[in-house]
């Protein structure tokens, strides 16, 4: 058979997965409710799966959106691309789950801006350039305050999601067009063909997610002792 | 068959841990055993859930692929995997349960969720493969304190447990008031070693308590009495052995009393203890001493004691070679209730039916 891709994103309250053989019809299952991804996402890639005629270990490639978002939604799905690759036959792709927003709205020539909830009176934002068959990274994408965020360079559209307060002033702010966008499986697929689209992993097993921003008790005891938390991987027993 | 070679995976705290167990001849015998401490969580004094999380989903990939290569396997050599699915911190548990659920499902193999007491119960067959129900089990870590009639496996009666903190707690909220660092337990235990008797003498709580709480625990207030010892200390360099051996004497009083009497209550010779607390040499010698010759008294290793996949593997093999598996939406739980528990008032109804 054919080498089958699967493409995930568990960054926000959605959960989306998607899979593909070669350039066939691409089957997408998608749920919402954060609470649910860990229990959902099996039972959904599996069904994907069937609807292509595949098994899971007909999965040559996952591409997965590393964030930032969800800290646990984020983790259910690097540890699903961690232990799908740990046979060493399964390859990983990343791409910002921002970045699966905008590319899902993207129709031509455009600079897109997109958006999440990030709590705490801040949201993750990331700026991005499409062209033909490529994808250029403008602005990283990270927390960001609201006055930080309209300091942003102008886009043509925004897309994604966030606070009221924010989402509808940026018409008359950077006179964008606004969009509500969630990310789609699918749309990854597309941006493993996009230059610029997608990176490979070459360690997988030292990476992990964009968090976006460091844990609470991280940022205060790091903010109390003025220098990074000591790096520990911790010790054998 | 199913159960013959398991992959276990355990990550509900701050431990790491991955095993690979066979099942041969009647017997468990473990192949591998890889448990990584997270060190992060000693500058904060406790367990940080969220770094807790972050730190398994660094190293659970390299403690899985380090136990099979030790016990010279793969994936591919592997009948069936075991992975703790609760209690726990939540988020540390998703890691574990997703990283073997998804390496089950890419292989085809059968998984099981396993409750990280029943884990418990498990480890000291691993060592004393004679050792079989029915026993009293006293299980104490950091996280729980229990006292169980373990009539068979997956027949379990609630005892007694404890109304506020765990023993393990108040070890390292007594650890904190003392200046000590975490995890306190071992530190206290060698403080204890060189501190004088009767020194300071602590409450035991509940131990004369009577009817439906005589199994029952509470530490909270040892440690508020502790909290007074050290604020009354003018020299608490020169007291903290002391308090240190009056504290930890009024715990072992407690968990070893209780535990004796449940196991003549029960009419039971053996007793169990599993769980963090169970590595304090003190609570052993005293439980061995106070039971008496006609009681044995199973201990399981340290390593097997603490958290760690051997024992999650020990209790998946039972479970997968009775034909049980999960289902691929199976969820962590942080308040998962013990498969095979019944309360006393549950027993006796159903002793009377």
């Amino acid at each position: 058979m054919p080498e089958v891709r699967l493409a995930l994103d568990t960054a926000s309250d959605r959960l989306s997965v998607a899979v593909q053989v070669g350039d066939g019809p691409v089957a997408q299952r998608e749920i919402r409710g954060a609470r649910q991804h860990a229990a959902s996402l099996l039972p959904l890639a599996e069904d994907a799966l069937a609807e292509i005629g595949a098994l899971p270990r007909d999965i040559a490639q996952v591409v997965l959106a590393d964030g930032p978002g969800s800290f646990t939604g984020l983790r259910v799905g690097a540890a699903f691309a961690k232990a799908l690759t740990s046979t060493g036959q399964v390859t990983l792709a990343l791409t910002p789950s921002l970045l699966v927003r905008a590319a899902g709205k993207a129709t031509g020539a455009q600079r897109i801006l997109a958006m999440s909830h990030a709590m705490r009176g801040e949201v993750f934002a990331g700026v991005w350039e499409f062209a033909p068959g490529k994808v250029t990274e403008i602005v990283r994408p990270r927390a960001f305050t609201i006055d930080a965020l309209l300091d942003l360079p102008p886009a043509e559209i925004v897309v994604g999601e966030g606070p009221d307060a924010v989402w509808k002033t940026l018409p008359d702010v950077w006179g964008a067009r606004v969009e509500q966008a969630w990310p789609e499986a699918k749309t990854m697929l597309g941006l493993l063909l996009l230059s610029g689209g997608t990176r490979l992993v070459e360690n997988i097993e030292g990476w992990e997610p964009d968090y976006g921003r460091p844990a609470e008790a991280q940022a205060r005891w790091e903010q109390e002792h003025g220098r990074p938390l000591p790096d520990s991987p911790g010790h054998p027993r | 068959m199913a159960g013959e070679r398991v992959l276990g995976i355990e990550t509900s705290c701050d431990e790491t841990s991955a095993a690979v167990l066979a099942f041969q001849d009647g017997r468990l015998a473990l192949e591998s055993l890889v448990i990584l401490s997270q060190d992060v969580h000693a500058v904060f004094g406790g367990v940080v859930p969220e770094l807790a999380s972050r730190a398994h989903l660094q190293t659970v990939g390299r403690v899985v692929d380090r136990a099979l290569s030790d016990a010279g396997t793969t994936v591919d050599g592997i009948d069936g995997i075991a992975v703790t699915a609760g209690p726990g911190l939540i988020g540390a548990l998703l890691v574990g349960l997703t990283y073997g659920k998804t390496l089950a499902w890419r292989a085809g193999l059968p998984m099981i969720g396993v409750h990280h007491l029943e884990g418990h119960l498990f480890a000291p067959t691993l060592e004393h493969p004679d050792l079989a129900p029915p026993f009293v089990a006293l299980l104490v870590s950091g996280g729980h304190t229990l006292l169980l009639e373990v009539r068979a496996w997956d027949d379990y009666r609630l005892l007694g447990q404890t109304r506020d903190d765990a023993a393990g707690e108040a070890f390292d909220k007594v650890g904190k008031l003392l200046g000590l660092g975490y995890p306190a337990g071992p530190e206290i235990e060698r403080l204890a070693r060189e501190g004088t008797p009767g020194q300071f003498r602590f409450p035991r709580p509940m131990l004369g308590a009577e009817g439906p709480d005589r199994f029952a625990f509470s530490f909270s207030g040892l440690k508020t009495s502790v909290r007074r010892a050290v604020a009354t200390s003018g020299n608490l360099d020169h007291d903290r052995r002391d308090i240190a051996r009056g504290f930890q004497e009024a715990v072992v009083d407690v968990l070893t009393q209780k535990t004796i009497a449940a196991a003549q209550e029960s009419d039971l010779d053996t007793i169990v203890l599993g769980g963090g607390v169970a590595c304090n040499r003190a609570l052993t010698e005293a439980m061995v001493e106070r039971a008496g010759s006609a009681t044995r008294v199973v201990n399981a290793s340290p390593r097997l004691n603490a958290d760690n996949a051997a024992m999650i593997a020990a209790a998946g093999s039972w479970r997968l070679r009775r034909g049980e598996t999960s289902a691929w939406s199976l969820e962590a739980s942080d308040r998962m209730p013990l498969p095979g528990l019944s309360t006393e008032h549950q027993h006796s109804q159903r002793m009377t039916a």
